[in-house]
């Protein structure tokens, strides 16, 4: 196992083989002078740190513990996950410097994605079709610059996804193992995400998702990323988590403005109020990094479909009905020429047969 | 004496000619009855007793033996019992010189010689005159639905005596005057779109999916007025013909729910409660199979509120009679197959709270309860409904254009122009309507601009559509082109039948 030096393959050790748990590994790693010479002699280190439950790591021979490692990092070459060690060469710089940095990152798919400068993109389970469509041309138009980071989940995550996905510069950290997946209705998504992106957990691969995991995934989110984009949360949503660890670590935090009262951007407005950047589109993003957006052509509208996206933007989130009488066309060709306009990509259907521009 | 006397028997929507023989001979006084009579059948003995005793008739205390021929097919029901007193006394000798060969005897006797409509009587009429038979003898009930049937002589009697004057021909039955048939001469639904406030779009959607002949699927919150506007597909549809008519007559006689009216003059319209079990949907029964809730929606619609609710497995049994416009029916009793073409029309919230994509109320569901809710409803029934819309959960009667009050007179206009140029189209084809079209048809009628293919790529690139939406699309482009009168599917047809598609995207 020449892939792995020694000081990595002892952190794994520590993290897979022992029964530990995370604040006892930094406390074990900070004693020991070196992860090597815990991996040699744990029974130095241990004891003091924790008692009963992993008894076993340092009562154990070192072939012993030698062969568990070999058997761990086998089973991991055999599912094609990889490991990044935070002492690792391609260890997320940023992740580094937040208060409690994963020892391991498991991860499958394009490893060449940890270099690249990263970007986080969320959104509740529940996100306006508008913020959906927004979200996902603003993931587009940053893909090319930053990996976009985010979840797996429907909703502003999904979006996210969507964006990035043709650009390939995607990366998704999940709250479970990788084998496991959250929602389980995005199994196909995920294995999409592992064929054109980066999936990253640093959970062992056969963990499943527990109440807190969700939690501990949105810190590695906020500080593996420059930057985090909220494009909708409610008063009490993931998301907000993922937005105060920003805060804590530092990053920037930018939000897309919602309408005054709306239950699912009520996060958004009071993060915009607390000084996050307002987001309306990728410049404002793109802006703030000192990068510039590449060129996107309008495409060509006929004067009618220029008529309705008029009133559109005028007007907001408007009713087909509304919007046939403000332009004083007929229903059913309103819809059409909505649908024209929602083909387009500059026009969407937010439910209840109402439609709003983007 | 022998004697022979003609009945029928219903096997399906089919009438079956029973000859009834009855032999009476000297000897012990004994009754028997073969030829697979069942209970009902057997039981007529006591209501015959009876009837003739109470008409002032003898009974013959003689050994009678009464046949049901052919012997092989089962007969069920008491609409043999005036046959089997009408051969009675002709065995027995109280009906001399009367000349009755291909008279057709139908009906139940009560005990006190009183005649009892049958269920199933039009269907044994039109059989019977296709077999030849002319003259026809039943309950006075039945007459309303009778009187359709044109060319044959139909007695309605009242009473046993009725019936036994008018044979030995000193008091006559006036034969039943045919009718002229008129659609919507039994029309009771008030349902009209001009009642129906707002919803410029599932009006609109309503319009093409009868215009074409295409499903339709109403998606909106509770308590918006899904059932009424479906409830009004029936007045915009074309005016039945009469052989349409006599068929779903045919239908509902043999289900024993024909109204007052004797026929139906109005398209059917059903709605099975979401607790319906598969056999009342598609037919079935013990020994006699009845029609089901699809049978008796053909020629009409079938209406099913709250799409998720009913049992998977009912609706999947639909998929096959949305095709073919039958069902097969196989029982211990038989195979029988009856028609069920029939307009699906579906309605259902958008989540299970019903506030999903709404402005006014928040949807308290989560994303994976509105997955579980939406999967409910399969794939392949979802492929069969061409049109789905969103029913607006507010009522815009302010915005009171002319087009909202809009009557389905008017409506119905422009359907059957629609109709009109689809049948000239598809006379060579053997179909009616562009939701009947076949891959062959799509080729031939459903040729899109380079434009328009155009459009398409793009729908399905933007709007994640499902690969199968695209014949769909061109379908309810075709319709709406055939509104707009259009001989080409231009693009505008193409944007509108792809905002009908709702469900591809949420879904």
């Amino acid at each position: 196992m020449s892939k792995y030096s020694a000081e990595e393959r002892a952190i794994l050790w520590l993290c897979a083989c022992t029964k530990t748990e995370y604040r006892e590994r930094t406390m074990l790693l900070r004693a020991a002078p070196s992860p090597v010479a815990l991996f040699a002699e744990p029974e130095r280190f241990f004891p003091k740190v924790c008692k009963e439950r992993a008894k076993d790591a340092y009562h154990s021979k070192q072939e012993r513990r030698q062969q568990e490692a070999d058997a761990f990092l086998e089973k991991l070459e055999r599912k094609g996950y990889f490991a990044v060690t935070l002492i690792s060469d391609d260890y997320p710089e940023p992740l580094k410097h937040i208060s409690l940095p994963p020892l391991v990152l498991f991860g499958a798919g394009k490893r060449e994605l940890l270099a690249k400068r990263k970007f986080c993109i969320v959104g509740s389970r529940i996100t306006p079709p508008w913020a959906e469509k927004l979200g996902r041309t603003i993931s587009a138009e940053l893909a090319g610059q930053f990996a976009i980071v985010t979840g797996l989940a429907e909703g502003g995550d999904l979006a996210a996804i969507e964006g990035a996905m043709s650009e390939g510069s995607l990366i998704c950290v999940l709250p479970c193992g990788l084998d496991e997946c959250y929602p389980a209705a995005h199994a196909s998504l995920k294995e999409k995400v592992k064929g054109q992106g980066l999936l990253l957990s640093e959970l062992l691969p056969w963990e499943t998702a527990k109440k807190y995991s969700f939690h501990a995934r949105n810190r590695i989110l906020a500080g593996i990323s420059e930057g985090v984009l909220i494009l909708s949360a409610a008063q009490r949503s993931g998301a907000l988590i993922t937005a105060n660890c920003a805060l804590d670590f530092g990053r920037d935090v930018f939000a897309l403005p919602h309408n005054v009262g709306t239950a699912h951007g009520e996060g958004c407005n009071e993060l915009l109020k607390k000084g996050a950047f307002v987001t309306t589109g990728a410049e404002d993003i793109l802006s703030a990094y000192g990068m510039k957006r590449r060129e996107v052509k309008l495409p060509p509208l006929t004067p009618e479909e220029a008529r309705v996206l008029g009133v559109l933007r005028e007007g907001g989130e408007l009713h087909t009905a509304v919007i046939a009488e403000r332009a004083g066309l007929k229903v059913f060709e309103v819809s059409a020429l909505l649908s024209a306009l929602e083909i387009k990509g500059v026009a969407v259907k937010s439910g209840g047969n109402k439609y709003c521009a983007v | 004496m022998i004697a022979k006397i003609i009945c029928y028997a219903l096997n399906g929507l089919e009438g079956v000619p029973v000859e009834v023989e009855t032999d009476v001979n000297k000897g012990v006084p004994s009754y028997d009855m073969v030829g697979l009579p069942d209970t009902a059948v057997k039981e007529s003995k006591e209501r015959v007793r009876s009837a003739l005793k109470n008409s002032g008739l003898l009974f013959p205390m003689n050994r009678i033996t009464i046949n049901f021929a052919p012997a092989d097919i089962k007969k069920e029901g008491a609409g043999f019992d005036l046959a089997v007193a009408v051969s009675l006394l002709k065995a027995s000798e109280q009906l001399v010189g009367v000349e009755m060969g291909d008279t057709v005897f139908l009906g139940e006797l009560a005990l006190n010689g009183d005649l009892r409509p049958i269920a199933g009587l039009l269907p044994i009429l039109i059989s019977a005159k296709g077999h030849g038979f002319n003259r026809f003898i039943i309950p006075a009930g039945n007459a309303k639905e009778a009187r359709f049937l044109g060319g044959a002589e139909i007695y309605p009697a009242h009473t046993l005596v009725e019936v036994v004057r008018h044979l030995v021909g000193t008091h006559p039955i006036e034969p039943l005057a045919a009718v002229e048939f008129v659609p919507h001469a039994g029309a009771k639904t008030s349902a009209d779109l001009k009642f129906v406030k707002g919803q410029p779009m599932a009006r609109r959607a309503l319009e093409i999916a009868v215009a074409g002949g295409h499903n339709l699927l109403m998606v909106g919150p509770p308590g918006t007025g899904k059932t009424m506007i479906a409830r009004c597909l029936p007045t915009v549809m074309p005016d039945l013909s009469f052989n349409e008519a006599l068929e779903i007559t045919k239908i509902h006689s043999v289900a024993g729910v024909l109204g007052e009216e004797g026929i139906v003059s109005e398209r059917p319209f059903r709605t099975p409660h979401h607790t319906a079990t598969t056999v009342s949907m598609c037919g079935g029964g013990n020994k006699i199979v009845h029609p089901g809730e699809i049978s008796l929606a053909h020629g009409g619609v079938l209406f099913l509120d709250e799409l998720p609710e009913y049992k998977r497995s009912t609706l999947e049994a639909l998929r096959q009679p949305l095709e073919d416009g039958k069902i097969t029916v196989s029982r211990a009793g038989g195979t029988f197959t009856f028609p069920a073409r029939f307009m699906l029309c579906a309605s259902m919230n958008p989540c299970p709270c019903g506030n999903y994509g709404s402005s006014e109320r928040t949807c308290s569901c989560t994303p994976a309860e509105i997955r579980r809710y939406k999967r409910k409803v399969s794939g392949p029934l979802l492929d069969r409904i061409d049109l789905q819309v969103e029913v607006d959960d507010v009522a815009y009667d302010d915005l009171a254009s002319t087009e909202m009050q809009e009557n389905s007179a008017d409506v119905k206009e422009r359907v059957d122009a629609a109709r009109r140029i689809q049948r000239s189209r598809y006379e060579q084809y053997g179909i009616n309507t562009n939701a009947e079209m076949g891959e062959r048809e799509i080729v031939a009628f459903g040729g899109l601009s380079r434009e328009g293919d155009e459009i398409l790529r793009n729908a399905f690139e933007r709007m994640h559509l499902s690969a199968r939406a695209r014949s769909r699309i061109i379908k309810v482009a075709r319709t709406i082109a055939d509104l707009d009168g259009s001989e080409q599917i231009l693009p505008r047809h193409v944007f509108e039948a792809v905002s009908y598609r709702i469900f591809d995207k949420i879904g």
